[in-house]
């Protein structure tokens, strides 16, 4: 605490009283907290309390705290105030941190010299990404900033010696080792003498100059605006956004989309073409994927994602967070084993574990991957009756349906059904459900569309129903799209009632028959398996799917049954037309003419007709005896499963 | 910064990252990629400035 100072006695008491009043005041404040009062404050106050004259009192007041050490006067709006602290006058704080802990632990006292900047600096990208900032101190980063210049020191050290050569070297100076190679290493030897002489002549006194005339740096060479992507392209950054994008814009979108893949920190999700932060993703629990699960095995149907967001979680489109709650159940379901993504683009549904989406599956999807393996060998000639181009511009395909369309209302999914529905949305997408109405008869079918995957065919089942109430083999179908992305309309052309002999699959005695059948569409008599017309089909051999996979041997039985023998009992030799084949092979498997002819191109017993275009000779190979043959058949019958059960669970065909 | 130096995909991701934060909806890819040649563009133009 300071001392008051010596004043006339009646000032010093007056002063010592204010004082001890202000400390009284600021008792509860820190030793060095400035206490406040104005002139006319302390006036008023000990005019009240001595009965003195207020202004004479205000002078006496100025007069002995502007006098004592203890006190400040300041003025402020025209104010007098006088301050002090507890501790006596009052000395503003210094809140300068000039020694803190943090620079010292980072900044060295005695730095040691450093050949390599890099060793204490790294900006290359760590072993282990770490998400917390690395702290470097002021201190390192200039070291860093500064190391570039560093590797050329002799250039600088050099022309000190010859101080008259200094100006001209000047525009010189450049820090390329190049500008100073011989005089350089002749007068480095001697720089120790010619320092000590600096102080003496004027001259002298001028050589540091130029020295120090390197440190302004040679411009920098402007920094590139050119990236290049792994496959060596390269992308200006000046041209604009919307050129750039419309150049590269896919290839892009497809680098970015791995990389963010690849992201260890996953900062970035995505599901289909959307992304959003990881961060912001909201948590679903074991109870909600229950819950989700159960409604969608209730509905016995796939789900929308807006329905399961709205019937179970109340979520209103209106709300600001509702695409990203939507995008966050999409991505918790994809990543979950019980739930399949079965939507398109536009139409995200979920299927679950136990959910049967279409009703029959009377082929094995392994089986009828196998039997359309012919679609994506190059043997698909849908394009030649509709192309693909004029299938996406009408938005519509017609097809006639083959006998083993019918019967098990399956679809393959050649080119012109490709163009037609909707792609798969993700990568490893197996299958889409989609949904086939039919404005005749106000009904409507789920629809199953397997994707083509690696050497296996894709094809669409579910409408075996439709198939067998509605139409006949040899009908004239067309799938057109709606304003919905997962709705088709399924139509046929009608007509007169019509009653035929026609092929039938026996299911219970597991072989080919004809029976009346009436139907009421538009057929291609070339394609209605009439008995009248193929009265040999009902000869052919109910195969086991697992049979029908091998379209050598489908070809040659059907060539034997439907063929006419031409040859002699000991050398049996069948004529056949491609057409004929064409329907009856239809009756077993898949198979387009494309395939067909491919087929009987590559059969070693097969035979053009080069006077007959279309027909076909079939000369099998020398076989065992009669009862070899009969044997033979009975171990087949044998060994063939038993009939499986229509409308069989999915599980089991999986 | 150096237009050499970008990585693409990596570069300037956090950036990136506070941008989709900030929309508070997912986004198309395209959109993306558009949004990150922006933020690529402009640290180069920043550094050259």
């Amino acid at each position: 605490m300071t001392a008051a100072p010596t004043l006339p006695a009646d000032q010093q008491r007056l002063a010592e009283d204010i004082y001890r009043l202000m400390v009284a005041q600021g008792a509860m404040f820190a030793m060095d907290t400035p206490i406040r009062q104005t002139l006319a404050s302390l006036a008023a106050f000990l005019a009240r309390r001595e009965g003195r004259d207020r202004a004479e009192l205000e002078a006496a007041i100025d007069l002995a705290l502007s006098a004592d050490s203890r006190f400040t006067r300041e003025v402020v709006d025209g104010e007098v105030r006088f301050v002090t602290t507890r501790q006596g006058a009052y000395v503003p704080r210094e809140d300068a941190d000039t020694h803190s802990f943090k620079q010292r632990l980072h900044d060295p006292e005695h730095p040691l010299p450093i050949d390599d900047i890099s060793v204490v600096v790294s900006t290359s990208r760590p072993a282990i990404t770490t998400v917390e900032p690395v702290y470097i101190s002021d201190y390192w980063q200039v070291q860093l900033a500064a190391a570039p210049v560093e590797p050329e020191p002799e250039a600088v050290t050099a022309p000190e010696a010859p101080a008259p050569v200094a100006e001209p070297v000047l525009e010189e100076v450049p820090l390329t080792p190049e500008a100073a190679p011989a005089p350089v290493e002749e007068v480095a030897p001697e720089p120790a003498p010619v320092v000590p002489e600096i102080p003496a002549p004027a001259p002298v006194v001028e050589a540091p100059a130029p020295v120090v005339a390197p440190a302004p740096r040679p411009a920098q060479p402007p920094r590139s605006t050119v990236f290049t992507l792994s496959d060596g392209t390269a992308i200006d950054l000046r041209r604009p956004v919307d050129e750039i994008m419309a150049e590269y814009g896919d290839l892009l979108a497809q680098v970015l989309a791995e990389r963010l893949e690849r992201d260890p920190l996953q900062r970035i999700v995505s599901f289909g073409r959307k992304y959003y932060p990881e961060a912001n993703l909201a948590s679903f629990g074991k109870n909600d994927l229950r819950k989700i699960r159960d409604y969608i095995l209730e509905r016995n149907e796939p789900l929308l994602d807006t329905e399961i967001i709205a019937d179970l979680y109340y979520h209103n489109p209106r709300q600001a967070d509702y695409e990203g709650f939507r995008f966050s159940l999409n991505y918790r379901l994809h990543r979950e084993k019980d739930f399949e993504f079965v939507g398109v683009e536009g139409a995200y549904l979920w299927a679950t574990r136990g959910l049967t989406i279409t009703s029959g599956k009377r082929v094995k999807a392994a089986e009828m991957g196998q039997i359309t393996s012919y679609l994506v060998e190059g043997y698909d000639d849908s394009s030649e009756l509709q192309s693909v181009e004029a299938v996406r511009q009408s938005g519509s395909v017609t097809r006639l349906l083959t006998f083993f369309e019918w019967e098990y209302g399956v679809l393959p999914l050649d080119a012109g059904l490709a163009a037609l529905l909707p792609p798969p949305l993700l990568p490893d997408q197996r299958t889409a459900v989609l949904r086939f109405e039919s404005p005749q008869h106000y009904t409507t079918y789920l629809v199953e569309v397997r994707f083509p995957a690696g050497n296996r065919g894709g094809w669409l089942q579910g409408l075996e129903e439709f198939f067998r109430e509605h139409v006949a083999p040899g009908a004239l179908i067309t799938i057109t799209r709606t304003g919905e992305p997962n709705v088709f309309h399924i139509v046929y052309e009608e007509g007169p009632e019509q009653t035929e002999r026609l092929l039938t699959f026996d299911e219970k005695k597991n072989r080919f028959a004809f029976a009346n059948v009436s139907f009421y569409c538009v057929v291609d008599e070339e394609q209605l398996p009439t008995q009248s017309r193929y009265g040999r089909l009902n000869r052919l051999k109910a195969f086991p799917m697992g049979e029908r996979r091998k379209a050598e041997l489908m070809l040659e039985h059907v060539s034997e049954t439907i063929g006419d023998q031409v040859g002699t009992p000991a050398a049996p030799r069948y004529a056949v037309t491609l057409d004929d084949l064409y329907v009856a092979f239809n009756v077993l498997r898949p198979g387009s003419r494309a395939y067909l002819k491919a087929l009987l191109e590559r059969g070693e017993d097969f035979s053009a007709d080069e006077s007959t275009p279309g027909l076909y000779y079939y000369a099998p190979a020398p076989r065992a005896s009669a009862g070899e043959v009969e044997e033979e058949e009975d171990e087949a019958l044998e060994e063939r499963p038993p009939l499986r059960q229509r409308y069989g669970r999915y599980d089991e065909d999986e | 910064m150096d237009a050499k130096v970008i990585v693409f995909g990596e570069t300037a991701i956090d950036r990136l990252v506070q941008w989709l934060r900030a929309t508070g909806q997912p986004q198309d890819i395209m959109d993306l990629v558009r949004q990150y040649l922006e933020i690529l563009s402009k640290a180069v133009r920043e550094e050259n400035e």
